[in-house]
């Protein structure tokens, strides 16, 4: 290679992870912006003690306690009396099994019971008379309440043009060092998805804002050039899951959209997802040490990527529901079940993901730090009988901490990948140009380190810190989605998805043991690819503007 | 909804230790690049290329053994030097895990990146700042003299075998040789595959564990010593065979019969029955503790230096294998490091000092003075001193040794096949103040130990004697 040609590819390299960089920065400033403000949707007025309750959320609890999002002071009020929730259809009040029990204008209800403006709720000896957030009534006039502000989010046409440019900027540098045309086609077949799939988001399902696609599509573009270089055909596969992660990520979208529906749904992805998991078991192939491959023909799917989906369909919840089941006893038995099945698969990754997400979910569902203590006790002493029956398992942990004393064996790739991000630098040795593609499961187990040593730490950590923010945006929508059950599944999906992460990127540096789990949407893996864009469903759902076909907020009742 | 949005702060705190995670591992990488970059699995640091400006290597003498000119490696001018010192100063290549110039290769060139962290090592070379890379590594000044070097080349001739002589007093290396070894300027093309260099690149002096043969006796001994009273002065009648687990039997050299010997005489006979008969009266549990207080079971370390194991299992030997294990056959091996150790520890009364062959860094001392833990007590060291100075005396002929020098010394001729091949040893020290030496030396197939060992340590202990003792 030349000097000028050398020089140009350095600077190509330098400018990879500022435009990621910048890119970053755009989407999570523009999902920032797109937020709206706390507005009250609608209001109850309380006229005997001249009092207006703000109703601010989608599925509002009503109680006397704490922690209720309209809190009553009345002793005559259950704890979590009510839930006040906005549908479709306008807004519902739902008795959660209330002593006093709701009326509505003096009629007993039971079930979900539609309300409409100047609708008397009465909950024991309160009465709550529904207005309008800005009717001018005598209990407003001691709260005043700010109306709902749309603001102007940064145009996603601009984060596209520079995905595509970027991506243009990897496979150029592809191009220029190995000389062969190898990774052209992928970033060219990748920028057409992006962008049919832009299209038809807006065009089609009139959405307004692709942030989060966007960052989704940024990670897999990577990880696809990263595929590309070194293995064209591998490549292909990945663009093909990426397709139909797509397909799969707008049906998702559909099928969440209405939450009352998903609860319907919910017994037979449950029983699916075990039958599914059984058969994997039985039928499965084993690979790379975990049996959890089925081979259909010429296509090999790891089922057990879809289980993470349906934990979640499983153990997330609306808020009325939330409040009259509260024993978390079904979900308990599938967690156990999924997790039992992935140790006699050998997939102990997956195992742990799993643990951590229901740990995560019953959580957020019980808010109850006894129950999760409880769970990670019983998880440890479940981790302790299984080694002291199997001690060999813990054989293959053995070099976690030590890589270095096993460096030709257990600790080989971990160390390779030591060496090889030590020699990337900051902005790497270019496309290629590293040493760690020659070692076993570069493109999925050691992404992070592939990626570390090709195109730099900078961009690697930028690959972590979009996880992160996926998780970080999920924790900011919780309250302003339009239901309980997309904030659990939106924050749920963030934490899994971080989870995965770190088992991906701190399993190769050392800091927690290699369970050979994929970084989601960086690694080669078809199944995971597909699965990780279904989970994003889950978020992109939490975000209220999904499903308002103009974008903005206006109460629609 | 509230409540729900309240308890997402636990994933928040996820997400906080997941970007913690991050940024521990970027300060770790930071700090540990330049080091990680440069181990030897390594591809980063090209193999000839990454000591062009590497510093010296020097011996205790200031002759040059290894040194960068004009971007290269070159050795010392004398061939024989340069193979006799092949093993502890190393090649351009890592191949030789314990030399000096594979285990300390990151600090003596002192790899940073051309630079620094930001460019690894992807600098262009167009942008590469050609005045830094003639700054040079540190030097290194080793314990190690290359006239004995030199000497224990020519005794070893084409034999393959180590030697290894180090001052009891100090720790100081002072040779440490093993064939079959190469010219590291013109390294041969058929290494890999010539049976001529099979095993090239293993120091045997410290890496190759044999069996240790009679010179085990050593440690038999002061096993019985200390466990067995009266056993000093009790006599003992050899018949040249005896039978010890029913049928099997334990014979001397040749079967022929010592009479009757005190321990003294039957360490200078070299008699087989008198050890088996210890080290199966002393027990598998007692004969182990002592072994692996004498270093067995464990191996030596010295400036990044990882010796193998030595090795005394007889977890599953019978009584007959028991008793062939106290003379240092059954499935029992050593290092010459550690059997140089356990003279060291019969000359420096029961205690040696640890071996270092670092003498200093850039004229930083590196090493001082430090004792081992004890392998006897002093009372037992001073009557297997005696033992040996009889030993050498009685049957080598301390003449035969080296006339200038009082060496006592034990000799061990360790079979390794059915047909009666075995490895000669010979292991000992010098009673000389100027010269306090313990040395091990091993011939593999040499077969006669004193035939074979003897003259070939002889040949280097004249050599120290000329060096040490008249200059």
């Amino acid at each position: 290679m030349n000097e000028t040609v050398e020089l140009i590819v350095f600077a190509l390299r330098i400018a990879v992870p500022v435009l990621m960089t910048i890119i970053i920065c755009l989407a999570f400033l523009s999902l920032r912006l797109g937020q709206r403000d706390k507005h009250a949707l609608i209001a109850l007025d309380d006229e005997r003690k001249k009092v207006r309750y703000p109703v601010l959320y989608w599925e509002n609890s009503l109680g006397r306690s704490r922690g209720s999002d309209i809190k009553i002071a009345d002793p005559t009020v259950s704890r979590d009396h009510a839930v006040l929730l906005r549908r479709e259809a306008g807004w519902f009040i739902t008795d959660t099994g209330s002593k006093a029990g709701v009326y509505v204008n003096d009629q007993k209800t039971s079930g979900r019971v539609q309300v409409y403006v100047g609708d008397k709720i009465t909950l024991g000896t309160t009465v709550l008379t529904l207005h309008r957030a800005d009717d001018p009534t005598e209990a407003s006039v001691r709260k005043k309440i700010k109306p709902a502000k749309v603001r102007k989010t940064v145009p996603c046409g601009i984060l596209l043009t520079l995905i595509t440019v970027l991506i243009g900027i990897l496979s150029l540098e592809g191009l220029l060092n190995t000389g062969s045309f190898a990774a052209v086609p992928h970033a060219a077949i990748f920028c057409a998805i992006m962008w049919v799939f832009y299209g038809l988001s807006v065009k089609l399902f009139q959405r307004r804002n692709f942030e989060l696609e966007s960052l989704a599509m940024l990670l897999s573009g990577v990880g696809v050039v990263l595929c590309a270089v070194h293995d064209p055909k591998q490549a292909y596969t990945q663009l093909i899951s990426l397709v139909i992660g797509i397909v799969f990520f707008c049906f998702m979208i559909w099928f969440v959209e209405v939450p009352d529906r998903v609860m319907k749904w919910r017994i037979i992805i449950y029983i699916s997802a075990i039958g599914m998991l059984l058969a994997t078991l039985v039928l499965g192939r084993t690979v790379n040490g975990a049996k959890n491959w089925i081979f259909l023909g010429p296509v090999s799917v790891q089922p057990s990527e879809f289980a993470k989906i349906a934990l979640i369909f499983v153990g997330a919840s609306t808020l009325d529901q939330l409040q009259t089941k509260k024993n978390l006893f079904g979900f308990i038995l599938f967690t156990g079940a999924c997790v039992g099945i992935f140790f006699l698969m050998s997939d102990f990754g997956t195992a742990l993901i799993f643990f951590v997400t229901f740990l995560i979910i019953s959580f957020m569902r019980s808010g109850d730090f006894k129950t999760i203590i409880l769970a990670v006790a019983a998880a440890i002493i479940g981790v302790m009988l299984i080694l002291t029956v199997k001690p060999y398992i813990a054989e293959r942990f053995q070099a976690w901490g030590h890589v270095w004393q096993y460096a030709d064996t257990a600790g080989y790739q971990q160390v390779k990948t030591f060496i090889s991000s030590a020699a990337g630098g900051l902005f790497g040795l270019g496309l290629s140009k590293g040493d760690l593609q020659y070692v076993f499961a570069s493109e999925s187990d050691l992404v992070f380190g592939l990626a570390s040593e090709e195109i730099g730490l900078i961009a690697a950590l930028l690959l972590g810190v979009v996880i992160g923010g996926f998780m970080i945006y999920s924790k900011a929508v919780t309250t302003t989605s339009r239901s309980a059950f997309y904030s659990i599944a939106a924050c749920t999906t963030g934490g899994m998805l971080v989870f995965q992460a770190a088992l991906n990127i701190f399993g190769v540096v050392d800091i927690l043991p290699l369970t050979g789990v994929t970084l989601p949407f960086v690694s080669y893996g078809g199944t995971s690819m597909i699965a990780c864009w279904g989970l994003l469903s889950f978020i992109k759902a939490a975000d209220e503007r999904t499903y308002s076909q103009k974008g903005s907020i206006k109460g629609s009742f | 909804m509230r409540k729900i949005g309240s308890r997402s702060f636990l994933i928040f705190i996820l997400t906080m230790a997941f970007f913690a995670g991050l940024a521990y591992h970027t300060v770790n990488l930071v700090f540990h690049a330049a080091e990680w970059v440069a181990e030897p699995m390594s591809t980063f640091v090209p193999e000839s290329g990454s000591l062009d400006y590497a510093g010296k290597v020097i011996d205790r003498n200031g002759v040059v053994l290894a040194q960068s000119v004009g971007g290269k490696r070159i050795y010392n001018e004398d061939e024989d030097v340069r193979r006799a010192c092949l093993h502890v100063v190393g090649d351009d290549s890592v191949n030789i895990g314990t030399a000096l110039q594979t285990v300390w290769r990151s600090q003596m060139t002192k790899y940073e990146f051309n630079g620094s962290f930001i460019f690894g090592t992807g600098l262009p070379e167009a942008l590469k700042n050609k005045e830094d890379i003639t700054s040079y590594g540190v030097d290194y000044t080793l314990t190690i003299d290359s006239r004995l070097q030199k000497a224990a080349l020519e005794a070893l001739g084409v034999n393959r075998g180590a030697m290894f002589f180090y001052n009891y007093q100090t720790g100081e290396i002072v040779c440490m040789v093993s064939t079959p070894s190469y010219d590291p300027m013109n390294v041969p093309e058929d290494i890999e595959t010539n049976p001529d260099y099979s095993g090239a690149y293993i120091n045997r002096a410290v890496s190759s564990a044999y069996p240790p043969g009679s010179t085990f006796k050593l440690v038999t001994a002061n096993a019985s010593l200390n466990e067995i009273s009266g056993i000093e002065k009790s006599v003992f009648d050899c018949q040249g065979t005896e039978e010890i687990d029913g049928e099997k039997t334990v014979s001397c050299f040749g079967k022929k019969a010592h009479g009757k010997q005190t321990m003294k005489e039957a360490l200078a006979n070299s008699c087989n029955i008198y050890f088996a008969k210890c080290a199966k009266a002393l027990g598998k549990e007692r004969m182990t503790a002592y072994a692996e207080k004498m270093g067995f079971n464990s191996n030596v370390e010295f400036d990044g230096v990882i010796s193998a194991d030595s090795v005394y299992d007889v977890t599953d030997a019978s009584d007959y294998e028991l008793a062939w294990s106290g003379v240092g056959q059954h499935t029992i091996l050593e290092t010459p490091v550690n059997m140089a150790m356990r003279s060291a520890a019969i000359a420096n009364g029961g205690t040696p000092v640890m071996p270092y062959y670092i003498e200093s860094v850039d004229g930083a001392a590196k090493n001082k003075t430090t004792l081992a833990s004890p392998m006897m007590n002093r009372e037992t060291a001073d009557k297997l001193y005696e033992m040996m100075d009889y030993t050498a005396a009685v049957s080598y002929g301390k003449d035969y040794l080296c006339s200038y020098l009082d060496v006592c010394a034990k000799t061990g001729t360790a079979e390794v096949s059915d047909d009666g091949t075995a490895h000669a040893w010979l292991t000992g020290f010098c009673k000389d103040a100027e010269c306090p030496l313990a040395f091990a030396v091993i011939i593999e197939y040499g077969n006669s130990a004193q035939a074979v060992a003897i003259p070939a340590a002889s040949h280097v202990l004249y050599k120290a004697a000329e060096i040490y003792k008249f200059q």
